[in-house]
């Protein structure tokens, strides 16, 4: 299990960590999928998936370094952390049904992390707000795929 | 959420440097610098000497010829090593800022961003320092050239509040157009520039070309004194800009002071309240108010004023104060006890003068860190044009609600103010806007927009007691400021 520490949304800055941290837990959960042996028939998904996340969360690394030209100090109440939460525990002796509803939850709750952050920081930074969009569509094509297995 | 970690708790004595080589002074005055956010101590800084700092000046001297003859393009490949060092150490730097300046995380990387924008801009020098010329400009088969040169020795003298992007908005450029150079950094904040002068001595510059010393007015007089140093750049106070000026004037430097400032913000009856109150309170709020290109007075045009005031109240409740390593911070402390002092005393002599304090964060507090300088985000209604609090700096995070007729009624008040900073309008109307950036006589002008803060490769500077000199900082001003045209006339016989 991946420790997270997910802060309250209330500024642009905190928002990147909330997402940094949902990357790092997305792939620390996959990283744990793909050891299960009842669901070693989508390891490869999983593992793929997780090295997905790991280079998203590079990816936000360097848009909140070198992508952003202002500082972007807007105090921020729209995004509730209670909404995005999501579980790093993996479920243990899960089968690949199990492994991928779990995974699938995850995504779609990062999906709409994704989704409400764009939004709220398309005035503040859209360079940021285009890659929040992203992210989230790369999200629900995920849960697409693992709804599918 | 857990604090971000600091980079060192303790920074130890900082040392100075020199000719390339870190050095101890040898001064028996050393002052602490503290944590404005716990109050606690994280290094300690000797107040160099007369003789350590014309040291620096000599190890400048002896460097730069040899450093102007260096071609343009190689000091260029210098600057990006450094940007790329710079990148590399991005996050640290942002976090020492934190610990000593008080700014948040989120205002500290910006700063970081905006300090390498400046070497960026600077690696582009073999196009920004090309000459002109003109053939059979002096007569028939008479050419006539202008060159552009760098002159000797600079040095910047610099204040508390942006630890590293004020001392980059100087020295990338006069170094890159091939002169020596000399930081003496904030005595407040100088820790930041300690480590970001250890990355510069891992970007390739030839020992001497760029120096620091640490310390207060000594060294700033000799700075200013010396017959060797070419040029002065300075950013503080407008009294102590008009002395810098006149000093080194009198010792014949080139010199850019950047001087205090009393923005006013004016928002007309048009305006999109939601988008303004937002983007308003990172002006207002933003590094607590300590930059020279915050919003002080908040300028309310006609029938807006209420739904403003209402507005800007619930949105100055969602500030979150506390400690910058905490990244759901919106606003940390200001730099001291005594800076804190000195807002509080601006709010009390309001409040005296009839003015209605409608958010009050003289006594405000932050669990946990109460030792620390933190004055809460102050509104105060009522304030008429002729009170202290409208027409002088306040330096914290106080908002001066004035109520207006009309936007010209507002560039009136705003002319009246011996400072020409900022000044910003609020307004869905081109018209408007137009009259407003037309008319009002300030250096930096925002429509819609709360901090006017030029990008590295635009000039910054205000009009009026906010800047004394003509050349600002940054951009292609920084070029002309660093060297001269030397014109040569050519005829083969």
């Amino acid at each position: 299990m991946v420790e997270c520490d997910f802060p309250e949304c209330t500024t642009f800055g905190a928002v990147m960590r909330f997402a940094l941290e949902l990357e790092k837990g997305a792939s620390g959960v996959y990283d744990e999928l793909a050891k299960e042996p009842k669901a070693a028939a989508a390891a490869e998904t999983f593992k793929a998936l997780s090295a997905a996340h790991k280079k998203r969360g590079e990816l936000l690394e360097f848009t909140r370094q070198q992508k952003l030209n202002e500082m972007t100090l807007e105090p921020i109440s729209e995004l509730k952390r209670e909404n995005y939460l999501i579980d790093t525990h993996a479920p243990k002796g899960a089968d690949v049904k199990q492994a991928a509803a779990f995974a699938s939850r995850m995504e779609a709750t990062s999906a709409k992390f994704y989704s409400d952050s764009a939004r709220v920081a398309k005035p503040l930074t859209a360079e940021a707000a285009r890659v929040m969009d992203r992210l989230g569509k790369e999200n629900l094509a995920n849960k697409a795929k693992l709804d599918a297995l | 959420m857990a604090l971000l970690s600091e980079v060192k708790k303790d920074y130890g004595k900082l040392q100075n440097y020199v000719n390339g080589e870190w050095i101890d002074s040898t001064s028996d005055k050393v002052i602490d610098i503290e944590n404005p956010s716990t109050g606690g101590i994280i290094g300690k800084l000797p107040m160099s000497t007369v003789d350590e700092t014309k040291a620096a000046i000599e190890a400048a001297h002896e460097a730069w010829w040899s450093w102007r003859e260096t071609p343009p393009i190689t000091r260029a490949r210098v600057m990006f090593k450094l940007k790329e060092l710079m990148e590399q150490h991005f996050e640290n730097i942002a976090r020492i800022m934190v610990q000593e300046q008080g700014k948040t995380i989120d205002e500290a990387r910006g700063e970081t961003r905006r300090t390498i924008e400046n070497v960026e801009v600077a690696s582009g020098i073999p196009s920004l320092m090309m000459g002109y010329n003109l053939e059979d400009g002096a007569a028939e088969g008479i050419d006539e050239d202008a060159v552009i040169s760098p002159l000797g020795v600079f040095g910047c003298i610099c204040p508390f509040n942006f630890p590293a992007m004020i001392p980059f908005w100087f020295w990338p450029y006069a170094v890159a157009t091939g002169n020596a150079y000399i930081v003496k950094p904030s005595s407040q904040v100088p820790t930041t520039m300690n480590y970001i002068m250890k990355i510069i001595d891992q970007a390739g510059f030839p020992p001497g070309v760029i120096n620091l010393v640490n310390g207060s007015h000594e060294v700033s007089d000799t700075l200013m004194e010396h017959p060797k140093v070419k040029g002065i750049s300075f950013v503080g106070s407008s009294p102590i800009a008009k002395y810098i000026y006149k000093h080194s004037a009198e010792n014949g430097k080139r010199v850019q002071a950047q001087g205090g400032a009393k923005n006013s913000l004016v928002v007309m009856p048009d305006a999109n309240l939601d988008r303004t109150v937002a983007n308003m309170l990172a002006s207002y709020y933003g590094c607590a108010g300590q930059r020279c290109l915050a919003g002080s007075n908040m300028i309310a045009v006609g029938n807006i004023a209420d739904p403003l005031m209402k507005k800007w109240v619930e949105g100055t409740k969602k500030i979150k104060m506390g400690y910058g390593l905490d990244e759901s911070v919106n606003m940390g402390p200001v730099i001291s006890a005594k800076a804190k002092q000195k807002v509080i005393d601006y709010v009390d002599g309001a409040e005296k003068a009839g003015a209605k304090v409608l958010l009050d964060g003289r006594k405000a507090t932050v669990p946990g860190y109460e030792k620390g300088h933190f004055i809460g985000p102050t509104v105060v209604d009522g304030v008429t044009p002729d009170m202290k609090i409208a027409k002088e700096e306040v330096f914290g995070p106080v908002v001066s609600f004035l109520r207006m007729d009309s936007m010209d009624d507002a560039i009136e008040f705003i002319h009246k103010s011996p400072f020409g900073n900022a000044a910003s309008v609020y307004t869905q109307s081109g018209k408007t806007a137009r009259d407003f950036r037309y008319k009002c006589q300030c250096g930096n002008i925002g429509i819609n927009v709360g901090i006017v803060a030029a990008m590295a490769y635009f000039p910054f500077a205000g009009y009026k007691d906010s800047f004394f000199g003509d050349l600002h900082g940054q951009g292609q001003d920084a070029i002309k400021f660093f060297t001269d045209r030397k014109v040569v006339i050519t005829r083969w016989f």
